[in-house]
This record gives C-alpha cells, structure tokens and sequence, in this order.
C-alpha cells in the first residue's frame, strides 16, 4: 500500500515534469499537453508591453525568429519528420509570441541585467502556448528573464517538411534558475582560440541558459591580453601579433557575451602561471623556466610572480585594475593555483626579501594579496580565487570572495566551512580536457593527471549540496565546465566542450534530481539542434540509438 | 678528447631535428644547408606518357606549394630563418624519372592490380645543397608518388618562400610494411563522401596505403549494392545516408589514385542487423531484447548461417559489393559472433537439425563459402581474429587476419602460419577513453580505457613475441576508428594527428635512417618523434584538416622543453 502511494506520488510528478523532448535545460516547473501546434507562415514575435525596449532585446528577437526558420531540427525518432506529418497537417496554427514585462520593471538592456552581481539577476519567465492558436504570451520581470524565455521558446520546435511544429501543446512553463552562477570556462592560453571562436562557444552558452563565462585569459605559456598600460606582455608574451585580444576585441566579447545574457568573469592567474611575464618584465618572475620543470612548477614553463616585491606588487595590482577596465563584470579572478614553493624557494631576490623582513612565504603571500585585492576592491571588485588560496594558503580574504572548487568535489566542503561563497569547478567530475593521455614528452606511457574521460553522465549525476549543512548549501553559487587547453585548439573545441558542456548548465540551472537515464533523449536532441546551428558536437550513440530512446540501455 | 665527444655526439643525433619529415624515411642523408624553391619551380617528367594521375599529383602539389603556409615549429616562426631563406640557393626543378624497363602504369594500377606484398614503394629523392636540380627516381609511379608525397610535406613557408634546411638532402627510402591502413566505420554514424575524401588525403600525405571500409554494420546499411538496392534502401538512415554504387566507385578511384587501396570489409555473420530491415528471413535474434544476451553492443541480429538461402544471400551480396571494387584484397570481418543467438534462433535450430549440422560446422561452412567469392574473384580474403582463434573456422592460405582484440593475440595467429595486420585494440583503437555510450550505464567506462595517445600507439612492435620465422607473416598494421560516439563532427580531432603515428611504425617499422632503434626511451621525446609529430599536426591544420593541439603551442615551438624530465 505504502509502495503504491509512493508509485503514484511519483508518476504525478513525472507527468507535472513531463519534458517537452527539446528543452534543454529542462524548466523548473512545465505543463504540457498532446496537440500539434504549428507555427503560422506569417509567425511573428512581438515586443508587446515593454517600454523603450533595448536594442539587444529587439536583436535577440530577431535571432529567435532565425531559429524557428534555419534550425529544420527533425523529431528522432525512426522516420524522423515524417512520422508527424499527418497530425501536423491538421493543427492549428501560432501566429504569435508577445513579449512583456512585469509591472513597474524598468527595460534595461539584456547586457546591464545580465553582468548584475550574480545573485541579483533576474532570470525567471513565465511562458505559455496555448493549444487553440490563439497568441502565445512570454514574461518575465527582466529583459534578461525574456531572453531566457526566448531562448526556451526557440527550443520547443521541430521540422516536418516545411512546417515548423509540436506536438505537446499546450505548453506552459513558470521558470527560473535554481542556481545563479552557471559558468563554462576557456582557457586561451595555452592555445589561442580566436575571437569567431569565442563567440560561438558565447552562442552555444546562451543556448542553454549559461550566465557567465569565466575566460583564463593568459598563462604561463602566453600572455595574449592587450591590456593599456601593460602593452608590452601581450608585445612580448602573446603567441604572435595575430594572436592577441586587442581591448577591441574584448568589448567586443564582453557586449557579444552581454546581449546573450552572460556575463564575463575574467581571470589573471597570480601569482603563480605567470611565467610569460618575465619575456618583458624579468624583474617580476622568479625561477622564469627554470628547468627541470617539474622541480617547479605543476607544468612547463615554470616561473611565478615575486610576491615579496614591492615592485611586483604593484605591478600586479595596476595590471590587475587595468584589466578590470576592459571588463564590466562585478567580479575577477586572481587565479591563486598551484603556487610552488620551491621555486621562491630558490629564488635569491625572494629569499633576500624574506629574510629582510622576516616574514614566511605564506605572510608574503598574504600581504601580496592583500594589495593585488585591496586594488581590487577599489576598482569595485569581488574577487574570485582558486580553493588553494581558502585552504592550503590561509590568506586572510574578504568575506565576498568567491572560491572555485576545483582540485576535488571533496574539497567543497573545505570552502564552504571557512564561509565562502563558492563555485563547483571540481576536476573529478567537470574537467572537459581529462582524459586524453599526457602531453608532456618522453613519457609514452602517461595519463591525464585527471584521468579518465568525465563524460556528461559523471557532470550530470554531480551532487551540488552533498555533505553540506543546510546554511552551508546556500554558499554554493553554481557550477561550471572547464576547458583546460594544452590539448585543445580551434580545432576541437566544439567536439571536445559540447553536448558535454550542457550537462552542467542543467544541472545548475534545473538542480539536481533528474534521471540521467531519462534525460538522455532531450541531449541528443539538443545536441542535434545545436549541429544544426553550426556548432560541431560530439555524437553520444549511433544514430540508431538517437532514434529509439531507451533502445541502447544497458538492459535494453 | 673534447671535440671527439662533441663529433660523436653529432654522429649520435638520429636525424636534424629541424627535419619535419613523417614518416621518417628509412635511408636519410642531410646537411646544413638553407635551400629554397625558385619562384619559376617547376616539376618535370622525364619520360613520356605520364599517367594522368601522377600528373593530377603533380598539379596538386605545385598547389600546395602556393596556398601552404606553415612556418617552422620554432621561436620567432620563419622569421627566425629569414637570413638563411635570404642567402639559400634556389632549386628550379625536380625531375621525376622511372628505372630503366620498367612499364609505365597509372598509379592507381600500380595499386588495385598488384597483390600487397609485391607493390613497389620505394624512391630515391635528392635535393642538392648548391644546385638547382632536384631528382625523383623510383621503380614505379607508385614509388614516384611516395616520393612525391615526401617532397609535399616537407617544405617551411616563410615570406613567399619555400625553403628546408638540410640540404645536401638524399633520400633512399621505402616501406618496412607493405600494408599501412586505417579501418573506418561508416555505420554506427554516417560519414559524407566528402568526410572520407578529405581523410584519403591527409593519409596519402603520410604515406598511409590502405583504406579499410567497415561499412555496413548491425546499426546501419549505408553501402547501395545492384544486387539488393533494399538493404540500403531501408537499412541505411536516411535516403540522404547511402553510399551509391557511384560514391564507392568514386572513392576507390580518388584512394587508388593516392596510392592507396580500398579493403571493403561486409561483417559477417555477426553485426547484421541492418540487413533485416529488408530481409528479416536472413536474420536470426533480430533486434532481440536484451541485447546484452545477444550482441556486444545493440541491436543484436546474425545472419542465419545455417540456412542456404541465406548462404546464398550472403555470397551474391558479396559478389555484388566485388563488382563495384577495383583491387585485390576484401574482408569478411567476422568478429564477435554470438552463440545464443544462433541457439535460441527456431529457424537456425531447424536448419541445422536438418543439415545435421552443428552451429560450428554452420560457421565453417559459411565462412569458406564467402572466402571463396573473394577468391574466385582474385580477391585476398581478410578476417578477423576471434573466427580463428576462437571459432577455429577454416580459412583460405593466403588469408589475411586482422588482430583486433589483444596485441598478444597475434602470437597466435603466427603459430598458425596466416599472415595478418596489428589493430590491436590495446594499442590502436581511436575510439577508446570516452566513457561508455549506452544509456542507463551512468559511470560506465570505455570497453578498451583508456584513450589510446600517439606515444602508446607509436611504442608499438610490429615483432613483438615473435620468432625471426614469424615475421614475415606480419603484412603491417592498421588504427580503426569505431564510430559509435564519433561523425563528421569530430572525425579529423578523433584521427589526427594520433593516425600519423601508425603510419610511421608501419612505414619506418624497427630502425631510423641511421640504424637506430626507432623504439627506445627518448623515442617519444620533443626533440625526437614529438617535434616531428607536433609539424604534421600544425601542417594539417595549415591544409583544412582539424587535428587536435598535442601540446601547448608554447612546447611545439620548444622541441624538448616540455619533456617529462627537461
């Protein structure tokens, strides 16, 4: 009896949490219903109650409306668009979305709402299409909320023929993100990616509602950034004069980004991956490729920045408030990984230091982030660190500071003990470049240190609040994917990032509890909008799998 | 003493490390010297009735010597060797000559008449350090074309100028291996003709000479046959997803005119299912459930070996994918065959109650009825390993196996006195590492974890655990990419440039140029295999084909400096 209540307790909640197949992330809270819908010849989206509505509002639009006429997404489903052709040649017909705001919400622009501090963006929508063909309604109490629902809105159709359809109307779908930060992270250090790149992981991003891309801009390989006042790292640090980020460039990221709803975190790594630093101020690095590496630092080439200078200090902090001119965001990351010890431990200007003032690395480093934050904070910054910084290093940090977990989902617990606010960026489960054996030379037989593979099933099975207090639990932000890129260039980088990338933005945008098993259909479908809109993703399953959902589990 | 060690020292260094060459000739001389192409470079021949394929890889590097634009892999890019470009003496012309007597023939001919074990590969090529004139000389047009190929890939580009800097250079070169290949599966996720044309071309510029097309399997039957147009018809995925009896003709063309052959393989008996889509009658456990009882992976379906009808299928089937197919060798695949399929399978039961038969003799029969298509066709017939070793089927002498399941196997197969190709899945297979692809195995792995890196593949010995005796049998070797979780979307950053590693085991085989073991502990090393490596990638790229980054830039440009003890 007990066993039948639960049972019915459960398919009530499956049947209020029936997927639309193609949403992606799946909404919070979706109604749907058995009708074909079609979308009208004349179909058109309409900025109703909105008053002086920005441009990127009236862009995002006009995108949306390309969706609905290019994506030519088929159903899979064996016969794909066919199968639907005769329900579909009955229905009746959509000829219109309209958009409004809430009451007394003021329309600022999707990019003003969206580079917000991150809990302060208002991303919910309410959105509804109703079965008969009378006009579809989509509101939200932000533009950034429309854009959002737009973007759901672009996901509900499929193709049959020429006809533009679904076949689960009505539909009505109250949303919004469970977790406010929902990140990707691109490394473009130690492979340059260029800027059309960039921009079209941005699109994909937006596709499925992440908030903030989170850009490890430089390293200790390169130094691509352009930054006014400091040209001569990028002169003498970038790859070639190619491959730079001008400070054109980045606003122009930064406004592309913007108009997407995503909001960009960047990342000077200090004081440690700084090696590059020293091809136009030596003054600043300690052990510059010192060799062996490996005695040094976590990867070639070795070389940090010296934190007992007062010198570099400052350096370090007019560098880091020159970048933070470039970037609207709230926030910046000072990086904090890996920093090695043995290399100021062998660096005569560092020991001469320290021994002058009679401090230990660790104080140096505190008081060195003391400064390079102080600046920070004055320049109206929060700052954003890696764990090690919370952890390992004891540094006395303000109370906003945001941490990246990233060393191991073990570690969150760490963080969120010491009161920070925090970020899942854990190497065992969101790492997308693990895997792919070791790149160092000479070692034929090396692993990825973070072996193996996280496929998207690990990412999506990740448990955002495990072993944490209830008050612990609200420290946590969200999460992210990361691509780390000593093994990845333009060559890979939709392979490698997507459809895996998504299973994050779900999982942090629905929370967990969804079955990965079930959810399995919806990522091929998204995967397979998303070749459609040009961006190359990886296949899960032979095609034949993609069209008989449930056809390839284990116990099939 | 201090210069005899010095002298030793550059007598030690296997090749100038600033010698991009993949794979590594196997008789190299090289000097110091900068020299460049005039800008009035041509390529002659120096006989008459040049066959329009080796003029068509003539034009098509002249072509590349325009449009290419990788510079060298070095600090500072070509403007580091901007003062030796400028002083270089310029070449004006390379001159292709054959061997006195010998026939003059296509090189396609050269490929798809001539049995694998008796092609002509080899060439010698001299670039001089002070001349003008470059020479090409080989046995064949097929050797001309590896030399060709050699000459392709070998120059820097810098300001309007291509230039190397190791002439004297004298190359003496040919395979170790006769078979070097790549076996793609074009059936779990289909591939455009485009797809595979673009992958013929990056492998002739390794010298790679086998395309082994596994491409029909359970999932999919994308290959159009006259014979039986319904299997692709409904077994392939769309009608978009067919390969036509044009498309193949036109591949094996564009292969054979690169020098390379195409080996079909149709899997049989196992990994068939798709050909129950238009004829149930010849498949036994049709997409039964559960898969994992019936198949290694799903759907599961056999053909109905027991049965004549389906004997007979099988044979005409082959026989009309043989029409279709120039060259002189064909595979009946033949790997994981299921027993419980055939077993709980009515009509096989009876079949073979009425033959009075058992299931393995069943399996004997059908596998010397399909060899003996391919033979009286002149057709070398391929196999895989498990119908020998584990189903212990009779096959053909002069069968071909393919060690796929374990690079331990192949002792084995050597004991048995067959020839065969390495693919062994613990070193070769492209598709291992990324986690598992059914649903509902929510932490599952790869079968063959994991990923396979160039280092592993190219550690690899061609003659491990065999006898001096057993080695002739070893006709080369092949990486396969299995396509369950790739396509067009990530099908040249699966292969390359990890494919490029198999090209040079099989092509340079135990010893570099100058006698030292290939294998050895620096053999992956920056400065060794990893710098010559990190150029094909970057010259791929350079040429549309998407290889993944094996190393931060910062380390390709560094030959050495990211060594795990550097």
């Amino acid at each position: 009896m007990a066993r039948k209540s639960a049972f019915l307790l459960l398919s009530a909640l499956l049947s209020v949490l029936a997927p639309v197949d193609a949403l992606w992330p799946q909404p919070r809270s979706i109604t749907t219903g058995s009708s074909a819908l079609r979308l009208s010849g004349g179909f058109d989206i309409v900025i109703g109650s909105v008053r002086n509505p920005p441009s990127d509002l009236h862009q995002a639009v006009d995108r949306t409306s390309g969706f609905l006429k290019n994506d030519k997404l088929e159903r899979l489903v064996v016969g794909r668009g066919d199968v639907d052709r005769a329900a579909v040649a009955k229905a009746k017909t959509l000829s219109r979305l309209t958009l409004s705001l809430g009451k007394g919400a003021t329309a600022r622009s999707i990019a003003a709402e969206a580079q917000k501090a991150v809990e302060e963006r208002d991303e919910g929508y309410v959105l509804d299409v109703p079965a008969d063909g009378s006009g579809a309604t989509l509101t939200a109490n932000s533009t950034l909320g429309l854009f959002r629902g737009l973007t759901t809105f672009s996901q509900l159709w499929y193709q049959s023929g020429s006809t533009t359809y679904t076949i689960e109307a009505p539909i009505h779908i109250e949303d919004s993100p469970a977790f406010p930060y929902r990140g990707y992270m691109l490394d473009t250090a130690r492979n340059f990616f260029p800027v059309s790149d960039i921009k079209r992981a941005i699109d994909a991003m937006s596709w499925v509602k992440i908030n903030q891309f989170h850009w490890h801009i430089v390293d200790s390989q390169s130094f691509p950034l352009q930054v006014p006042g400091f040209l001569e790292l990028s002169q003498k640090g970038a790859y070639s004069s190619s491959m730079v980020y001008t400070p054109q460039d980045v606003k122009d990221i930064v406004s592309y980004a913007g108009a997407r709803g995503i909001d960009v975190l960047v990342e000077i790594d200090t004081p440690g991956h700084t090696s590059v630093i020293s091809k136009s101020h030596p003054e600043h690095i300690a052990c510059a490729e010192a060799t062996p590496w490996a005695s040094f630092a976590n990867e070639p080439p070795a070389g940090q920045l010296r934190l007992t200078s007062d010198a570099t200090a400052k350096f370090t902090s007019d560098l880091l408030v020159a970048v933070s001119k470039l970037f609207p965001s709230t926030m910046l990351s000072t990086g904090g990984d890996e920093i090695n010890a043995s290399c100021y431990a062998q660096d005569a200007e560092t020991q001469a230091a320290l021994n002058a003032t009679g401090q230990t690395f660790l104080q140096a480093l505190n008081s060195f982030t003391q400064k390079t934050h102080g600046a920070l904070k004055k320049a109206g910054k929060t700052p954003v660190v890696w764990e090690e910084m919370v952890l390992d290093f004891n540094v006395t940090l303000s109370p906003e500071t945001i941490a990246l977990v990233w060393i191991s989902s073990q570690n969150v617990k760490g963080v969120a003990q010491k009161g920070h606010k925090l970020v899942h960026a854990a190497s065992d489960f969101f790492y997308l470049d693990c895997g792919g054996g070791g790149w160092v030379g000479a070692n034929p037989n090396g692993n990825s240190w973070c072996d193996p593979f996280k496929t998207w099933q690990k990412a999506y099975t990740f448990d955002p609040v495990a072993n944490l207090t209830v008050d612990e639990a609200k420290l946590v932000l969200g999460g992210q994917h990361l691509l780390w890129t000593e093994q990845s260039g333009p060559s890979n980088l939709d392979p490698i990032s997507w459809p895996r990338a998504a299973s994050s933005a779900e999982l942090f945008w629905t929370g967990p509890g969804l079955n990965v098993t079930s959810v399995l259909p919806r990522l091929h479908d998204l995967s397979f909008r998303f070749q459609q809109r040009g961006v190359h993703t990886i296949p899960l399953q032979p095609l034949w799998c993609a069209l008989r959902p449930g056809a390839c589990d284990l116990t099939a | 003493m201090v210069i005899v060690v010095f002298l030793c020292l550059l007598i030690l260094a296997p090749f100038p490390s600033s010698l991009g060459l993949w794979p590594i000739p196997r008789g190299l001389s090289a000097g110091t010297a900068t020299v460049k192409l005039s800008s009035s470079f041509d390529i002659h021949v120096a006989f008459n009735n040049v066959p329009a394929d080796l003029d068509d890889a003539i034009h098509r590097i002249k072509t590349h010597l325009k449009t290419d634009t990788f510079e060298r892999l070095v600090v500072g890019r070509g403007s580091a060797d901007a003062n030796s470009v400028h002083r270089a003496f310029s070449i004006k012309d390379l001159t292709l000559s054959l061997t006195q007597n010998v026939t003059i023939r296509p090189v396609a001919v050269e490929v798809n008449t001539v049995g694998i074990e008796d092609r002509d590969e080899s060439y010698i090529l001299t670039i001089p350090a002070k001349g003008t004139q470059a020479t090409l000389v080989a046995n064949s047009t097929l050797g001309l074309f590896r030399g060709l190929s050699t000459f392709d890939f070998m120059w820097y580009h810098f300001d309007g100028e291509k230039y190397i800097l190791n002439a004297p250079l004298r190359i003496t070169d040919s395979p170790a291996f006769p078979y070097r290949g790549f076996s793609f599966d074009t059936s779990r996720n289909f591939y455009p003709v485009s797809d595979i044309k673009r992958t013929l071309d990056a492998m002739s510029w390794v010298k790679l000479n086998v395309l082994y097309w596994h491409i029909a399997d359970s999932q999919a039957f994308p290959l159009q046959v006259a014979a039986f147009p319904e299997l692709a018809a409904r077994g392939a995925y769309s009608q978009e997803e067919i390969y036509t009896e044009s498309d193949i003709k036109s591949v094996v063309k564009y292969a054979n005119e690169r020098g390379i052959d195409v080996v079909m393989e149709l899997d049989t008996p196992g990994h068939t299912t798709a050909i129950g889509m238009a004829h149930p009658e010849h498949i036994a456990c049709f997409a039964k459930s559960p898969w994992t009882k019936y198949a290694n992976e799903p759907p599961a379906g056999q053909l109905r070996i027991a049965s004549a009808d389906t004997v007979n299928f099988a044979k005409k089937l082959f026989q009309s994918a043989i029409d279709l197919l120039d060259g002189t060798m064909m595979s009946s695949g033949g790997d994981e065959v299921n027993l419980p399929c055939w077993n709980e399978d009515e009509d096989t039961l009876a079949a073979l109650e009425q033959n009075n038969q058992t299931i393995a003799q069943a399996l004997d029969q059908f596998v010397q009825e399909v060899q003996g298509v391919m033979n009286a066709n002149g057709k070398m017939p391929f196999i895989k390993s498990d119908m020998v070793l584990e189903h212990n089927v009779t096959v053909l002498n002069n069968t071909g196996v393919v060690v796929w399941k374990s690079s331990l196997d192949a002792v084995s197969v050597a004991q048995r006195g067959l020839r065969f190709i390495h693919q062994p899945s613990n070193y070769f297979y492209l598709d291992c590492g990324a986690g598992d692809w059914v649903g509902n195995n929510v932490l599952g792995n790869s079968w063959c974890d994991p990923f396979k890196t160039w280092q592993r593949a190219y550690s690899f010995d061609p003659y491990a655990n065999l006898t001096t005796d057993q080695q002739h049998l070893v006709l080369g070797g092949q990486m396969p990419i299995w396509s369950e979780q790739s396509s067009s979307e990530n099908l040249d950053q699966i292969v390359w440039p990890r494919l490029a590693a198999g090209a040079e085991v099989f092509w340079t085989g135990a010893t570099l140029p100058d006698g030292n073991p290939r294998l050895g502990v620096n053999a992956t090393s920056g400065v060794n295999a990893f710098a010559r490596l990190n150029e094909v990638r970057y010259r791929l790229v350079d040429r549309g084909v998407k290889a993944i980054a094996l190393q931060p830039k910062w380390c390709a440009l560094r030959p050495g400096l990211c060594d795990v003890d550097s």
